[in-house]
């Protein structure tokens, strides 16, 4: 499998604070990597570092090939880095349709036309056909973490780092999504996915990658992972 | 008595009708604040300057070609387009909430900040004004100053105010269609609604705040041109203008289009009403009551989102 994404001694501290202590993993082509790690870990923060919102202090990122480390947010986004939120943030006063729409155009780089067609095709995968013409700011939680996902989708991305969306669902819930997210990596898409919860994490991805106190505290199959004595300490006491 | 009831119908009528027509004019001064206001959370302290720069273009143009003021326009417009998209590239940018945040400053240092730079430029603008036309006050000449329409026997309304109001109408629209219809108007409402979340999705905020303050200052130049056509201006005009203009924008709502209307319509039926009843003076001071009321009792405006 190729290497889709390389992380390399990434670091970043506010101050004396250093929320991620040089960081290297690779991302495989095709893979779900989850991210886990107790609370102030580093996990949205290496979110922010990847996507390019936060500039890290040290260490590179290459995508595809190519060292993005400088590259901004916007440039990222059109090479195919789709990042969500765990608390979903859509333009409110737009529709769902708008929302993907600027997605497509942007990130995606598509023409009008293909754009609207595009962006039909998203809303049926994602289940919100229904919700088109639906002011995004008005959609309730449920389906705004699906448009969550939907927008980042939409931006036609070959990596999207998917940000907690499990949190404060049912086990219904999460299966839904848990297949959302699957369908999505089997249309193409890379993803990273940082989640709390650990019974997502085993059964969704393919490899894990345990994070403490912003270093890598493992990274492999995720039973190895959860097996592994570190993290079990961590996460367990024991 | 019948009399009477009579004049008090036509002073009403015609206060109503000719506020309207001034509150259209206003809406037009105001759409380019609102709009800067309402994208990029930047209060542009140099838009009266820039609408009185603006009218001196179209005098400077008037002096080489004998044409009527409104062809002004055609080269008016594009030429404030650029500037505002120059000087927000170049300058504004660097100085937003944005940059601040980016800078890891507050963001109350990027909400300060452009206040400060576009107090200078207001300077700026005055002085090189004042420099290249000297203090004597200008005119836009046209023909239509005095005319106006009968509309009855005792109901008039001025033809140029009334080409204005159309204009307002039109450019609103058009603000309105650019805003919701195209792919750049929603590209300027992602990024007004969340610039970070409008970069990861792949957008430069930068550029699309640059298109943003291109067409407000484009505006300003429709402004600018109806202010010299309506009345004589000097360099240092422009906070009469900007008082007009904030006085739109807090009746009607920060950033809302259609409120740049109403609050436009509001203001001039005002002034006008009061003006008929309790004389000249009146006039200023009842728009100031009114924007004071509407602080006190509505300070997000009547139409904020």
């Amino acid at each position: 499998m190729t290497t889709l994404l390389a992380v390399r001694g990434l670091s970043k501290s506010f101050g004396a604070l250093h929320v991620t202590q040089d960081v290297s993993f690779d991302v495989l082509q095709g893979e779900i990597l989850g991210v886990i790690g107790p609370n102030g870990a580093g996990k949205t923060t290496l979110f922010g570092l990847l996507a390019g919102n936060i500039t890290p202090s040290a260490g590179t990122v290459a995508f595809a090939g190519e060292d993005i480390t400088a590259a901004p947010a916007h440039e990222r986004a059109r090479r195919g880095l789709a990042r969500t939120f765990q608390v979903p943030r859509p333009f409110g006063h737009m529709t769902v349709f708008e929302n993907l729409k600027v997605a497509a155009r942007f990130g995606g780089n598509l023409a009008e036309d293909e754009a609207n067609a595009w962006v039909e095709r998203v809303l049926a995968m994602t289940g919100m056909q229904g919700q088109s013409e639906q002011l995004a700011g008005r959609l309730p939680l449920l389906m705004r973490k699906r448009h969550e996902l939907a927008r980042a989708l939409a931006m036609k991305p070959r990596l999207m780092l998917v940000d907690e969306v499990a949190a404060g669902l049912t086990d219904q819930e999460v299966n839904q999504f848990i297949a959302l997210v699957q369908a999505i990596r089997k249309s193409g898409v890379t993803v990273i996915w940082v989640e709390h919860v650990m019974k997502t994490m085993l059964t969704a991805t393919d490899r894990l990658l345990a994070l403490h106190s912003g270093r890598v505290l493992a990274l492999g199959r995720p039973q190895e992972v959860f097996n592994h004595p570190d993290v079990r300490r961590v996460y367990l006491g024991a | 008595m019948n009399e009477d009831l009579y004049w008090m119908f036509i002073d009403v009528a015609n206060g109503l009708l000719s506020g309207s027509m001034l509150g259209g004019y206003y809406a037009v001064i105001a759409i380019g604040l609102a709009l800067n206001f309402g994208v990029m959370r930047l209060v542009n302290l140099a838009h009266g300057d820039w609408l009185i720069l603006a009218a001196y273009l179209a005098v400077a143009f008037l002096s080489m070609a004998n044409v009527s003021p409104f062809w002004t326009l055609l080269l008016v417009v594009p030429v404030m387009y650029v500037i505002g998209y120059v000087i927000q590239r170049v300058m504004l940018n660097r100085v937003s909430v944005q940059a601040a945040e980016r800078r890891g400053m507050s963001a109350s240092f990027g909400l300060m900040s452009p206040l400060l730079v576009t107090f200078g430029m207001s300077i700026v603008i005055g002085q090189g004004l004042l420099a290249v036309f000297d203090s004597n006050a200008m005119a836009i000449r046209n023909e239509l100053s005095f005319d106006a329409i009968r509309l009855g026997e005792d109901l008039t309304v001025s033809t140029l105010r009334l080409i204005f109001f159309g204009i307002a109408l039109l450019m609103l629209a058009l603000v309105q269609f650019f805003l919701h219809g195209t792919h750049m108007g929603r590209a300027i409402r992602a990024a007004s609604d969340d610039p970070e979340i409008a970069a990861l999705m792949g957008m430069n905020a930068n550029k699309v705040y640059a298109v943003a303050s291109g067409i407000s200052l484009a505006t300003a130049g429709v402004a600018g041109v109806m202010i010299g056509m309506s009345r004589s201006f000097q360099p240092f005009d422009g906070p009469t203008f900007l008082l007009i203009a904030f006085g739109v924008v807090i009746l009607g709502g920060l950033g809302s289009m259609v409120g740049a209307l109403v609050g436009g319509l509001i203001l001039g039926i005002v002034q006008v009403l009061a003006g008929t009843y309790f004389g000249p003076s009146a006039q200023l001071v009842a728009g100031y009551i009114l924007i004071l009321f509407v602080l006190a009792v509505r300070p997000q405006g009547l139409f904020s989102r």
